[in-house]
């Protein structure tokens, strides 16, 4: 209502004071890093082992992918729970397909089918439907990992194909070959949403989905194309976890994947109801979680507390990004 | 009037951001009486009523109830003065039960804590009793017609022995008999020693069922007494006011070639049978009150609805627009009411908010570049003299007037032949809306086809060619800019009026 000229120029942070807090509240995920980091390579020398530091790439890379597919739906105003269970399905599928044929490029065309279909249902459901995104994944999520168990038997299948494993077991230089993907599927997101007008469609939904609908956005294509690009994204996953041990197991593949990834994008700085939120923030958060685990190893917390540590940090990471 | 109303406002200030929205106004109800509040959008009404709330503190007057000075600090304090706020909005929760939501807050327990069912049905059933309607106590709100969710909020006010209730728009989405209905309903509490403030722009109800008025205008009382000396146009008058500046803005270019047809456009329950042409160049008024239908027309026609039957040709021919996308590409560009909600992307920074309509326009193999979208945000900056310092701050960080201009930046730079415009200068102080005003006029002589939608008589005489007044979903009445006045208008909007022979 009312117009005090002075109001537009107020905005730029002038006082050394309110330019900390708006850094902080920019790169308050890179300055958590940096603490965490430092703190691990006091409290434990080996944590500094290059040896170490490419492992804990190594481990984050499968949840890595996945978050940044789950960065976009989040970013859109969204969640997918059946990232896991897809991820499953993809790798039984596949790993059949791939035996079948025992062409490794039929393998790897497979399980990114698998996954993008699964993503485009899901699409459909919440754009053509108007089902909300946790329902319509919810069930997903059990339709998939039902149909996994039963094609596998319950069981898991194991590849027959010579050099299958070469994916997720070789490397480029220091880097194994899933670090690279990793990397390159963050550059790629990032890319896509920040120098496509899809990236900018998806931020716009979040953000206001009448605004953008006014605005001519089809905002259903927008929708269908979020789910579908997290389930590319899964299935790409889902190559990775099925080279490292030539097997995917039915029943417990892929399972909690989704906490995983939804804790990075979160402690990543993305709002969870959409429209806010940067891809660096996730490859950061990502990270921090891979430290977390790394460091839990290394000082040997029991297994049975760590999950209690991961809450703790989601949590007190959601606090903290309150202040804006 | 006697001299110990039952609630008198005396003397009211109130200033938002230092800017006046009442000034020294005094307000008197007596007890069982319907006194009618009057004014435009804009003119106090509600600031006035949420201060009698206990919503918003007044900076200077006094608030007396029987005589005695109250502080309303919150609004527990006004409901237990006796003081009932029936909003435009119903506060009725849906998925509950009639008797649950009666005793929403203050529910009837025993010692045990254990909820008094049957205790509560029957005090609802009596209330209801009292309002003669005989409605099960224990159906779901949600099956029930609008009037009576209405009537459950005054049973809930009848609940808590209230002693005056303001009923702020009560009949806009009520039909017809269900108003009457209403309106029997005020009288019997009316005899029961209940005050009632009724807020409303249609004077016909007015003149029905109030017993006396007072008018704000631009946050002042310019006028109050009792409704049986008045009649209607005086009443109008005072609202509109006579020292509004009648020059117009729009200048008699002449027209071009038709470029949009509408034919018999309907929607059930929204908008009816509506007729007209727009030609380029043109600027086309809407005006009317609020639930006239106006935007919802226009929302259709701009294909964010989807059930309208009719024709609509653009260019002379048949279109059938079902999404936006659809509307833009046919050459129509929306710039909607309620910036808020409906125009702007708060995450996205000013430029991003600019380009969003338009994003063909800043690729170049595929990818956007930064560079082409600065230099077209600094050409609309310079050209709708945007005030922003750094156009990479989100765009709620602007003024309302600011946000509007990037909004209009926006669907300029999508090009369109035909801009609708709904309720454009909604929430703009007044130097923005002179620019827009200006802008609107620009635009038609460039030989754009322009719509603009206004609740704001006064508006849309200043910038359209010819005005189209609606009234419940019907255009009743069609003006040339050049002879309409306010008055006249107003009646045709409250629908005090009605003459199908002047549409033409």
């Amino acid at each position: 209502m009312a117009n005090i000229d002075a109001k537009e120029y107020s905005t730029k942070p002038s006082t050394t004071k309110s330019r900390l807090s708006w850094l902080w509240s920019e790169y308050s995920v890179i300055i958590a890093f940096i603490v965490i980091f430092i703190a691990s390579a006091i409290l434990n020398p080996r944590f500094m082992d290059l040896n170490n530091q490419l492992n804990i790439l190594m481990q984050v890379s499968i949840i890595g992918i996945i978050a940044m597919g789950m960065t976009v739906v989040m970013l859109s105003g969204g969640i997918d729970l059946s990232v896991g269970s897809v991820l499953a399905l993809a790798g039984v599928i596949s790993v059949l397909a791939l035996n079948a044929s025992g062409s490794i490029l039929v393998g790897i065309f497979t399980a990114l089918l698998v996954g993008s279909f699964a993503g485009f249902l899901n699409g459909l459901m919440v754009a053509k439907g108007r089902i909300a995104s946790f329902i319509a994944t919810l069930g997903m999520m059990a339709g998939a990992r039902s149909i996994a168990l039963y094609i596998a038997d319950g069981g898991s299948v194991s590849g027959e194909v010579a050099g299958f494993t070469a994916i997720s077991n070789s490397d480029l230089w220091i880097f194994d070959v899933p670090v690279i993907i990793f990397l390159a599927m963050t550059a790629a997101v990032f890319v896509i949403m920040h120098k496509t007008r899809f990236g900018r469609y998806v931020y716009a939904l979040g953000s206001n989905e009448k605004a953008a609908l006014l605005s001519a956005i089809r905002v259903d294509r927008i929708k269908i194309g979020v789910y579908t690009l997290i389930g590319s994204l899964v299935g790409i996953a889902a190559v990775i976890e099925t080279s490292r041990l030539n097997s995917i197991s039915s029943s417990s593949s892929g399972a909690q994947y989704e906490l995983d990834a939804i804790a990075a994008v979160i402690i990543g700085g993305t709002r969870m109801t959409g429209g806010r939120g940067k891809i660096i923030g996730t490859l950061f958060g990502v990270l921090i979680l891979g430290i977390l685990n790394n460091m839990m190893n290394l000082m040997n917390v029991s297994p049975y507390l760590q999950g209690f540590v991961k809450g703790l940090i989601i949590i007190i990471a959601v606090v903290f990004q309150k202040r804006e | 009037m006697t001299d110990n109303p039952f609630m008198t406002m005396k003397n009211i200030d109130k200033s938002f951001n230092g800017v006046p929205v009442l000034r020294n106004v005094s307000l008197k109800v007596e007890k069982g009486e319907i006194h009618a509040l009057l004014g435009e959008n804009g003119a106090g009404k509600s600031t006035l009523m949420n201060i009698l709330g206990g919503v918003h503190l007044p900076d200077n007057g006094s608030v007396y109830i029987d005589g005695e000075q109250v502080r309303m600090l919150n609004p527990r304090i006004s409901q237990e003065q006796g003081v009932s706020f029936i909003h435009q909005e119903l506060n009725v929760v849906a998925d509950l039960k009639v008797y649950e939501n009666m005793f929403l807050g203050s529910e009837l327990r025993n010692k045990a804590g254990f909820l008094k069912v049957e205790e509560m049905c029957r005090e609802t059933h009596d209330v209801m009793a009292t309002l003669g309607v005989d409605i099960n106590p224990k159906e779901y709100v949600r099956n029930l017609d609008t009037s009576y969710k209405q009537l459950i909020e005054i049973a809930k006010a009848l609940l808590r022995k209230s002693r005056l209730i303001i009923m702020d728009e009560p009949t806009t989405s009520l039909a017809e008999h269900e108003v009457n209905r209403l309106f029997e309903l005020m009288r019997s509490l009316k005899q029961s020693g209940v005050s009632i403030i009724y807020i409303s722009h249609k004077l016909k109800e007015i003149k029905a069922v109030c017993d006396s008025y007072t008018v704000l205008r631009d946050g002042e009382l310019v006028g109050t007494g009792s409704m049986e000396k008045e009649n209607p146009e005086t009443i109008t008058k005072l609202m509109v006011g006579k020292a509004i500046s009648q020059e117009r803005y729009v200048h008699d270019n002449p027209f071009g070639p038709v470029i949009m047809e509408v034919k018999n456009l309907t929607s059930e329950g929204l908008f009816n049978d509506i007729n007209f042409t727009l030609k380029k160049g043109e600027i086309l008024g809407f005006t009317g009150l609020a639930g006239d239908g106006r935007t919802e027309l226009f929302e259709s026609l701009f294909g964010y609805r989807k059930k309208y039957s009719g024709e609509v040709r653009i260019n002379g021919e048949l279109v059938k627009i079902d999404h936006p996308r659809k509307a833009l590409k046919a050459g129509v560009g929306f710039v909607p009411k309620n910036r808020k909600e409906n125009a702007i992307i708060k995450d996205l920074s000013v430029i991003h908010n600019m380009s969003l309509s338009s994003m063909g326009n800043f690729e170049s193999s595929g990818f956007l570049r930064d560079n082409l979208e600065k230099e077209r945000f600094q050409y609309y900056k310079d050209a709708l003299n945007i005030k922003v310092h750094d156009p990479q701050i989100t765009i709620d960080k602007l003024s309302g007037g600011n946000q509007q201009k990037v909004v209009i930046a926006k669907w300029l730079e999508a090009n369109t032949e035909i801009l609708i415009f709904d309720n454009p200068t909604q929430g703009i102080d007044v130097g923005a809306k002179q620019e827009i005003y200006q802008e609107i006029v620009t635009l038609s002589e460039q030989g754009k086809a322009v719509i603009v939608l206004s609740s704001e008589a006064p508006e849309i005489i200043k910038i359209c060619h010819s005005i189209n007044v609606m009234y419940q979903g019907e255009i009743t009445a069609r003006f040339d800019g050049k002879s309409a006045n306010e008055e006249e208008i107003m009646q045709y909007a409250t629908g005090s009026k009605r003459e199908a022979e002047k549409i033409g």
